[in-house]
C-alpha cells in the first residue's frame, strides 16, 4: 500500500438526524434470569438499540480494528451531521483513539428525535468530510517539508464512509453530486494554501441503514467512477448484526486485511477449572501475513473456509504450544499487527493475554541521538584492541580489569581517575613482588621473556590503550600522566637490583629518542621474544606510534647503560610509592660495584660491540640481530 | 539466486560466422566461450551458488543438475551435439519443471543461448489457450536473453519485437544483451562482460566496528529496493560501508522479520584484485593456499563472529540512511556456523518492539542498568504509546452475548455487595461510558431498573449497605440516562455511596 493512498485518510460522516434515533427492531435479552430466581420475578423488557446507536458501534468496531493493525499514519476523522456537522477530532496522531472517539460521542449523544427533520441533513457533514480531506495531515505535511523539490509526489487522497438512513436513489446521487462539486470547489481554494491540499481521489461508500423488516428505497451498487476525482459504492444493510458484519468486511477491504483462525487452543474452563477445552480465535491483520501460503500453493493444507457470509475467508491454523527458547534467532519473514475479530470474547482476551506478559519501558532521548553515542563509544572502545589473545598482556591480567573499563569512558569522575591510579600502583607493586606475567610463551623457545622484559612489554601495552584516551579530558591525561609516572623502565629496573645507583646521577634523558631506527629495533626486540615474527608489521604499528614509550631498549638490557628513574622528572606531583621506591633503590645500588660499562659511560649510555660497528657500518641492528 | 543456463542446440546454431580471418566459427562456439567466461566468472565470485545447464532445440535436456562444480558445467559445454530446431516454449517448460524439482519453492535465473528463434516464436503466438505458456513461472525470476547476434540482424525479422514480449510476460525482471560489432570472440566477452557487471558482480563492502574493520562480500548480493514507488521512487541500496551501532540480545530482538538474508564472507581485497580478468582453473588450484594465508591473519569477522556466537548476541547495523540489518552467527550444522546479515525493511523503526534503532543506546549510559544488576529483567519489548484494544479492557456489545456479559457481571457482584464494591461500580462505570459513547440511554434505565429490582430481592441477611449502594447505582444510572450534562459526562464515574456501614 503506498504511503498516500486513499487509506491515508479516512472520514467517517455518520447521521444524527431525528430518524436516527429510531429502533432497529433488534432486541436484546440483557436479564438473563437463572432457573432458581425466576419465580416470581418479571424479567426485564428486552432492550433495542437505535439504528444510531448500531451506526456508533459498529462505526467505533471499524476504527478499534483499523487502530490496532495501524497504530500510524492510517488515521480517521469523525463527522457527525445534522442540522449542522460536528467534527469530533482531527487528523492529529494524538487524536486518533477510540477512547478519544467515544468521549466526543457521549457529548453528542443521540440523536433528539423532537428535532425539526427539516433542518437537518447528512449533507452538512458530507461538506465537512470533503474540507477535511483537503487539510494537510502531519504525515503529509513532513514528507513534504522533507522531500523539498519533489514535494508533488506526496499525493492527497481519501476515503469518506457515510453511515445513513437515504430517501431514494435520487437522493443517493443528489449526495454524490454534492461531494462532486464540493471537491472542486475545495481544489480551487486548496491552490491558494499551505495547510489545504488538492483532493485527487475520493472515495465514497455509502451505507444505508434501515431497520430490520422494512423494505429499502435505496439499491446497493458496486463501486462506480463518478468522475475522475471521485468513486461511489452504495451498501443497504439492515442495522444490527448485518451492519457490523459489512463493516467489518470493509475495513478488511479498505485496509487490505484477511483474516486468520487460531483453532483448537486449550483453555481452562471458566466453571470447571479442573477441565479445559479447545477454542477458536479470529483474528485480522495485513493480508501479506498469508503471502507465503500463496506462493507456496499450500492454502489448502493451511485449511480455508468460507463464512456464512459467504464473503469472507479466513485462514485456519492449529495452535501449538511454543516451545521455542528465546535464545534462538529463527528465520522470519514477516511479523504482522493483529486484532481479534471478536475481542472481549474470553477466548479472545485469554489468548492476548498470554501473548502480552512481557515488562516494558519506555525512554525518550534527550541530546545527542543514543544510537550516536553508542557509535561513540564503539569507536572509544576499539582505539586499542589486540585481536589475538597472545598478542595482548594487560587484556589477559584481572589486575588490569578496573583501568581498562573506566579509561574507555568519555568522562571520568576523580573516584574513577584514583581507581585508575590505584590500578597502576597495584602494577608497580605486583612488578616490584616479581610476580608473573601472562605473557605468551608461544613460539618462543625456552621460557620466553624475561620477567623485567615482561613488565615492559605490559607498561608498553597500558601506555598505548590508555595515550589512545588521554586526549578525551585533563582525567584521561593525568592517568597516562601517572603511568608515565610510575612504570618501570627496565633497564634500570634491572640496574637498580645489581648495584646502587644515587638519584642525581640520572642523566637527563627524558627528550624522547625517537628515532626510526631505534623504534625499530625494539621492535624486533621484543617481537623476536613473543616468536610472532609474521605479526611484526602489526605489532609495531601498536607500539612505535607511542612517542612517550620508555627509551627503547637495545638488544642486551643488561649491559646497556640507560636513563635511570624517570618519575620524578614526570609531570605531576610525585607519589609516595614512587618516593619509597626510589629510596629502596638507593640503598641497593649502595650493595653492589658498579658495571664497567656504565662506569665509563657518556651521558649515561654506552655503546656496544663498538668494534662490530667499525667492521660493518651503520648496520648495528643487523648486527645485533645476528650476534644472537 | 540459482541459475539455469539454457543453451540453444538448435541448427541455427551452427551458422558459420563470417569472419574476414582464417578461422570459422560458428555461433555455438561464441555461445560456449561467452558461457564458459561466465561460469569462469561465478567459479571465483560465485562458488556457494547453484547453476545448472539445459540445452534445448524442439526438445529439452538437463546436461548438468543444480551444482556448484563449475568444471562440469565447462565440461558439458564442450560436449554439446547439434539438434533440429529453437523451441523456447519447451525449454521453458523444462526450465520451471526442473526449478520445482529441485527447488520446491526457490527463485531461479535464466540465462539464453540464443540463436533464430523466429520460427517458433512465431508458432507460439497462435498458441491454443488450453496450452498455457509457461511464463511467467511460480517462482520470482530474472530472465537474462544472450543473444549471438546482433541488435540490427535482430530488428530485421520480428526476432526482438518476440523477445522483448517473452521478457514482458517473465514478468519484465530481467535484459536481453545483444552482440556489438562483428560476431566474433570479442564481442561476445563483451556481452557477457555486460552480463556479469550487471547481474554477477559481487557486492564487496566493509564492515565497521568502531576502530575496526574488515572487508568482506556480502552474499547473494542484497538486491535495490523500492519502498514507495510514489513518495521514494528511486530504489534505495545498501551502503558498501556498513557500520555496526551496536549490539543487542538474542531475546530482545527475537527473530524479527528480515526482507533478506546474507552470507558475510571476509575477503583479502589484494587477492580479489588479482583474480580479476584471469580466473583459470589454475588459479582456483592454488586457491586453498591463498585462503590459508588469509586464515593467518587476525580479522575482525573471525572475532565478530566468534563474540556474537558466544555471547548470543546480534550486532546491529546501519546498512543506509534509516536502514538497518543484523549480524549474527547462524549454525549450518553442529560443527559449522556463519557469519550472517539479514536485512530489515527500510525505515527508522523496522522492529517496533526495539522503538526507533537511532533511540537506542549504550547500557553505560543509563542511570540504571536496564537489565537489572544481575541480568534478570530486560527493556524490551517496548511499550507502545497507545495500548492495542486488546491491551485495554473495552467494552463491544456487536453480539448480543458481549452486552448480556457485561450487564450479568454486574448483578453477579451486586449480589455479593458489600463485599464486592469497588468490582460492582468498575464494571458498572464500564457500562456506563459505553452506553454514553454509543447513544444507549435505554440500557442505562434497563440495568438501573435491574439494581432496583435487585435490591427488593435482597435476603433479610443482606447487609444493610447492599441496599444503599443498589439504589444510589440505579438512581445515578437513571441520572446519566436523561442525558443531563451534570450526570452524563463521559470522564464522570459513578463513585461508591458513602455510608455508615462502609467505613
Amino acid at each position: 500500500m503506498k504511503m498516500f493512498s486513499v487509506a491515508h485518510k479516512t472520514v467517517f460522516v455518520v447521521d444524527h438526524c431525528p430518524y436516527m434515533a429510531e429502533s432497529s427492531r433488534q432486541q436484546v435479552e440483557c436479564d438473563v434470569l437463572t432457573k432458581s430466581r425466576a419465580q416470581g420475578v418479571i424479567p426485564l423488557a428486552p432492550v433495542s438499540k437505535s439504528l444510531w446507536t448500531c451506526a456508533v458501534e459498529c462505526s467505533m468496531e471499524y476504527c478499534r480494528i483499523l487502530y490496532d493493525v495501524y497504530p500510524l499514519h492510517k488515521l480517521i476523522n469523525y463527522i457527525v451531521s445534522d442540522s449542522e456537522f460536528h467534527i469530533l477530532n482531527s487528523w492529529r496522531q494524538e487524536d486518533q483513539s477510540t477512547h478519544e472517539l467515544m468521549s466526543a460521542l457521549a457529548a453528542v449523544g443521540p440523536p433528539n428525535p423532537r428535532e425539526d427533520p427539516e433542518c437537518c441533513s447528512i449533507l452538512h457533514g458530507l461538506v465537512a468530510a470533503v474540507e477535511s480531506l483537503s487539510k494537510i495531515t502531519e504525515l503529509q505535511h513532513e514528507r513534504r517539508t522533507s522531500l523539498m523539490d519533489t514535494a508533488e509526489r506526496v499525493a492527497n487522497r481519501g476515503r469518506i464512509i457515510c453511515l445513513t438512513n437515504a430517501k431514494s436513489d435520487t437522493h443517493v446521487r443528489m449526495l454524490e453530486d454534492c461531494i462532486q462539486e464540493t471537491i472542486l470547489e475545495q481544489n480551487k481554494l486548496a491552490a491558494g494554501s499551505d495547510r489545504l491540499m488538492a483532493i485527487q481521489q475520493c472515495d465514497l461508500i455509502l451505507v444505508h441503514i434501515h431497520p430490520q423488516g422494512e423494505d429499502t428505497l435505496v439499491s446497493d451498487r458496486p463501486k462506480k467512477e463518478i468522475s475522475p476525482l471521485l468513486t461511489s459504492e452504495i451498501h443497504c444493510v439492515r442495522a444490527g448484526r448485518h451492519l457490523s458484519t459489512k463493516l467489518n468486511i470493509l475495513v478488511q477491504q479498505n485496509f487490505d486485511l484477511a483474516s486468520t483462525t487460531i483453532t483448537n487452543i486449550p483453555m481452562k474452563e471458566e466453571q470447571h477449572a479442573n477441565t479445559s477445552a479447545n477454542y477458536d480465535v479470529e483474528l485480522l491483520h495485513h493480508r501479506d501475513a498469508h503471502l507465503e501460503f500463496f506462493k507456496s500453493g499450500d492454502l489448502h493444507m493451511a485449511g480455508t473456509s468460507t463464512r456464512e457470509n459467504g464473503l469472507k475467508e479466513t485462514i485456519t491454523l492449529k495452535w501449538c504450544t511454543p516451545r521455542t527458547n528465546s535464545i534462538e534467532l529463527h528465520y522470519c519473514t514477516g511479523a504482522y499487527r493483529i486484532s481479534p475479530t471478536d475481542v472481549n470474547s474470553r477466548p479472545s482476551s485469554c489468548l492476548t493475554n498470554f501473548l502480552l506478559n512481557g515488562n516494558l519501558s519506555s525512554h525518550d532521548p534527550s541530546g545527542k541521538l543514543p544510537v550516536e553515542r553508542a557509535k561513540a563509544q564503539l569507536e572509544r572502545h576499539t582505539r586499542y584492541w589486540p585481536m589475538i589473545i597472545s598478542q595482548t598482556t594487560i587484556f589477559n591480567m584481572q589486575a588490569v580489569v578496573p583501568l581498562a573499563n573506566l579509561i574507555v569512558k568519555e568522562t571520568l569522575s576523580e573516584e574513577d581517575v584514583l581507581t585508575c591510579q590505584k590500578t597502576v600502583y597495584n602494577l608497580v607493586d605486583m612488578e616490584r613482588k616479581n610476580d608473573p606475567l601472562p605473557i605468551s610463551t608461544v613460539g618462543s623457545r625456552g621460557k620466553g621473556p624475561k620477567r623485567d622484559e615482561q613488565y615492559r612489554i605490559m607498561w608498553n601495552e597500558l601506555e598505548t590503550l590508555v595515550k589512545t584516551h588521554a586526549g578525551a579530558t585533563d582525567r584521561h591525561q593525568r592517568v597516562l600522566d601517572c603511568i608515565i609516572a610510575c612504570r618501570s623502565k627496565p633497564p634500570e629496573e634491572e640496574e637498580r637490583k645489581k648495584r646502587g645507583r644515587k638519584r642525581e646521577d640520572r642523566e637527563d634523558r627524558t627528550e624522547k629518542n625517537g628515532s626510526k631506527d631505534t623504534d625499530d629495533k625494539s621492535w624486533q626486540e621484543s617481537e623476536r621474544l613473543k616468536g610472532l615474527v609474521d605479526k611484526e608489521e602489526q605489532e609495531s604499528e601498536v607500539i612505535k606510534d607511542s612517542p612517550d614509550s620508555p627509551e627503547p631498549l637495545n638488544k642486551k638490557p643488561r649491559l646497556c647503560t640507560e636513563e635511570v628513574q624517570p618519575p620524578e622528572r614526570a609531570k605531576g606531583p610525585v607519589s609516595l610509592l614512587t618516593m619509597w621506591s626510589n629510596r629502596i633503590t638507593v640503598a641497593n645500588s649502595r650493595k653492589h660495584q658498579e658495571f664497567v660499562g656504565r662506569v665509563s659511560s657518556v651521558n649515561n649510555k654506552f655503546e656496544l660491540y663498538q668494534q662490530l660497528k667499525d667492521e660493518n657500518g651503520m648496520d648495528v641492528h643487523e648486527n645485533g640481530k645476528a650476534s644472537r | 539466486m540459482p541459475t539455469v543456463v539454457l543453451m540453444d542446440v538448435s541448427l541455427s546454431m551452427t551458422r558459420p560466422v563470417s569472419l574476414d580471418g582464417s578461422d570459422e566459427f560458428q555461433r555455438k562456439n561464441l555461445a560456449v566461450h561467452g558461457l564458459n567466461m561466465l561460469f569462469e566468472h561465478m567459479a571465483s565470485n560465485y562458488r556457494l551458488e547453484f547453476t545448472s545447464l539445459m540445452a534445448f532445440s524442439s526438445l529439452w535436456e538437463l546436461l548438468v543438475p543444480f551444482t556448484r562444480d563449475y568444471n562440469a558445467l565447462q565440461e558439458a559445454l564442450g560436449n554439446l551435439e547439434d539438434y533440429d530446431k529453437t523451441c523456447v516454449e519447451a525449454a521453458l517448460n523444462g526450465v520451471s519443471n526442473v526449478v520445482q524439482q529441485e527447488w520446491a519453492v526457490t527463485d531461479g535465473s535464466l540465462g539464453i543461448g540464443k540463436g533464430s528463434l523466429r520460427h517458433s516464436l512465431q508458432t507460439q503466438k497462435h498458441r491454443g489457450d488450453d496450452k498455457k505458456f509457461p511464463l511467467p513461472f511460480p517462482f520470482p525470476t530474472k530472465l537474462f536473453i544472450m543473444s549471438v547476434a546482433n541488435a540490427e540482424e535482430l530488428q530485421m525479422t520480428d526476432a526482438m519485437d518476440n523477445l522483448e514480449e517473452l521478457l514482458r510476460l517473465s514478468g519484465g525482471d530481467g535484459q536481453i544483451f545483444t552482440m556489438e560489432g562483428p560476431l566474433c570472440m570479442k564481442s561476445v566477452q563483451a556481452m557477457f562482460g555486460r552480463l556479469i557487471d550487471h547481474a554477477y558482480s559481487p557486492f564487496h563492502a566493509v564492515l565497521h566496528c568502531g576502530n575496526l574493520s574488515s572487508d568482506v562480500q556480502v552474499f547473494p548480493r542484497p538486491e535495490p529496493i523500492v519502498m514507495d514507488e510514489e513518495v521514494e521512487p528511486m530504489p534505495r541500496s545498501v551502503n558498501i560501508d556498513l557500520e555496526i551501532v551496536g549490539f543487542i540480545e538474542i531475546a530482545d530482538i527475537s527473530s524479527p522479520p528480515v526482507i533478506s538474508r546474507h552470507l558475510v564472507l571476509p575477503i583479502n581485497v589484494n587477492k580479489e584484485v588479482d583474480e580479476v580478468g584471469t580466473g583459470t582453473t589454475d588459479e582456483l588450484e592454488e586457491e586453498p593456499s591463498a585462503s590459508q594465508m588469509a586464515g593467518k591473519s587476525p580479522n575482525f569477522c573471525v572475532l565478530l563472529h566468534g563474540s556474537l556466537k558466544v555471547e548470543g548476541m546480534v550486532a546491529l547495523v546501519q546498512l543506509g540512511p534509516e536502514w538497518y540489518g543484523m549480524l549474527y552467527s547462524q549454525a549450518d550444522s553442529k560443527k559449522k556456523s556463519n557469519l550472517m546479515m539479514s536485512l530489515f525493511e527500510p525505515g527508522p523503526e523496522p522492529l517496533p518492539w526495539l522503538g526507533k534503532i537511532t533511540h537506542l543506546g549504550p547500557i553505560s549510559e543509563a542511570a540504571e542498568n536496564p537489565y537489572g544488576e544481575d541480568d534478570s529483567k530486560s527493556p524490551f519489548p517496548l511499550q507502545p504509546s497507545a495500548k492495542r484494544s486488546y491491551a485495554q479492557n473495552v467494552t463491544v456489545w456487536i453480539k448480543a452475548s458481549g452486552l448480556q456479559t457485561d450487564v450479568q457481571k454486574i448483578l453477579r457482584n451486586a449480589r455479593k455487595l458489600p463485599d464486592k464494591t469497588q468490582t460492582f461500580y468498575k464494571e458498572l462505570n464500564r457500562l456506563r461510558k459505553a452506553a454514553l459513547a454509543f447513544g444507549f440511554w435505554e440500557l442505562l434505565k434497563g440495568v438501573a431498573d435491574l439494581l432496583e429490582r435487585e435490591c427488593t430481592l435482597l435476603p433479610d441477611s443482606a447487609h444493610p449497605d447492599a441496599a444503599f449502594q443498589l439504589s444510589h447505582a440505579a438512581q445515578q444510572l437513571k441520572l446519566a440516562s436523561t442525558g443531563d450534562s451534570q450526570y452524563a459526562a463521559f470522564d464522570h464515574n459513578i463513585a461508591p455511596m458513602h455510608t455508615d456501614f462502609s467505613s
